[in-house]
């Protein structure tokens, strides 16, 4: 997985072009926006990201992008890996062989597609404004976030900690942000070790 | 009514770009961008081939204005199109902010807010600058 924050609007620009005035974070947050490259998450993981509504995606486009060498290209749960690694090759390697053939029988790409796995790596373009990423790390940073989700938005928020220090430096999933955990009698209880490591 | 651009997302033609190419091309987003960042007249030739229908790769950006406004008249341009986000900052004076395929998109009011959000892009973003003029 590679993830790379590109562009972003600069809070320390706009804050010395604005006239003198109140504005609540919450508000001038929404006013930012960050533009990331996220390269070689599965397709289970960019179903999660679109989730995010008030977001902007472009993904690379299985209609237009033939996807060769499946077995070079897909992602494997560490899970997988030490419980059922044989299992798990040998379907992709079975989706791998259908597609090619379908593809070079003359099926369009967009329909060989369905027998291409959740695991089949893509990349995308993510834009999101400040108060979107907020709410995103307070999701997905928590304990309950699946992981490959959860190692990406870790990812993410050590890039902008970098260009942001003061808005994202004390930042993290949502039992750091509101003090408490919001996730009830699912809660992982462990809110004060959360709160160590973010802050 | 009064608009000037305060901040904006830097390099937007070459954002354009990469998300153009991005979901075309098998190359990763982030050789994309940073080759297309070396190679300016690429980026020209690829932004002019913008299509409105895909209009999702104009919204990898923000542009933030103050607007000098009367409260009615911004209350105009929201009902217009609700993806501008606006903060009061005094009685007639707002920070607004929006994305590119925004700005494209409210084009067709015809409007002096119209005409101030093209010139305000004219010399930041020269390609989508022509396209929104093509398509006024």
């Amino acid at each position: 997985m590679i993830v790379e924050l590109l562009a972003q609007t600069s809070s320390r620009e706009l804050l010395a072009a604005l006239p003198a005035s109140e504005i609540p974070e919450k508000d001038f947050l929404g006013h930012l926006s960050f533009t990331f490259a996220v390269e070689g998450i599965s397709r289970a993981c960019s179903h999660q990201l679109v989730r995010h509504r008030v977001a902007s995606f472009s993904q690379q486009s299985q209609r237009y992008i033939q996807v060769k060498r499946l077995n070079e290209h897909v992602v494997t749960p560490p899970i997988i890996t030490e419980k059922a690694a044989y299992d798990f090759a040998s379907f992709i390697d079975v989706a791998s062989n259908v597609y090619s053939k379908m593809v070079e029988g003359g099926v369009p790409k967009e329909d060989a597609r369905f027998v291409l796995p959740n695991a089949t790596e893509t990349s995308l373009l993510m834009t999101m404004d400040g108060r979107s990423l907020m709410h995103f790390f307070g999701l997905r940073l928590c304990n309950r976030a699946q992981w490959e989700v959860r190692e990406m938005a870790e990812e993410m928020l050590r890039q902008v900690r970098l260009a942001e220090p003061e808005l994202f430096g004390e930042i993290g999933p949502y039992c750091v942000q509101l003090g408490k955990c919001p996730e009830g009698r699912f809660s992982c209880g462990k809110a004060a070790e959360m709160k160590a490591r973010y802050s | 009514m009064k608009l000037r651009l305060l901040a904006s997302t830097p390099a937007v033609e070459t954002l354009i770009a990469t998300a153009m190419l991005t979901t075309t091309s098998g190359a990763s987003p982030s050789s994309l961008f940073h080759r297309l960042s070396a190679n300016p007249t690429k980026v020209a030739e690829t932004v002019g081939r913008i299509e409105v229908q895909h209009g999702s790769i104009l919204e990898h950006n923000r542009l933030d204005w103050l607007l000098e406004a009367r409260e009615g008249e911004v209350l105009k341009i929201l009902l217009a199109n609700r993806f501008f986000s606006v903060t009061r900052l005094g009685s007639d004076s707002w920070l607004l902010s929006a994305n590119l395929r925004t700005i494209l998109e409210y084009q067709v009011e015809g409007d002096e807010f119209s005409g101030l959000l093209m010139s305000s892009i004219e010399n930041l973003i020269p390609s989508a600058y022509a396209f929104g003029r093509r398509k006024a």
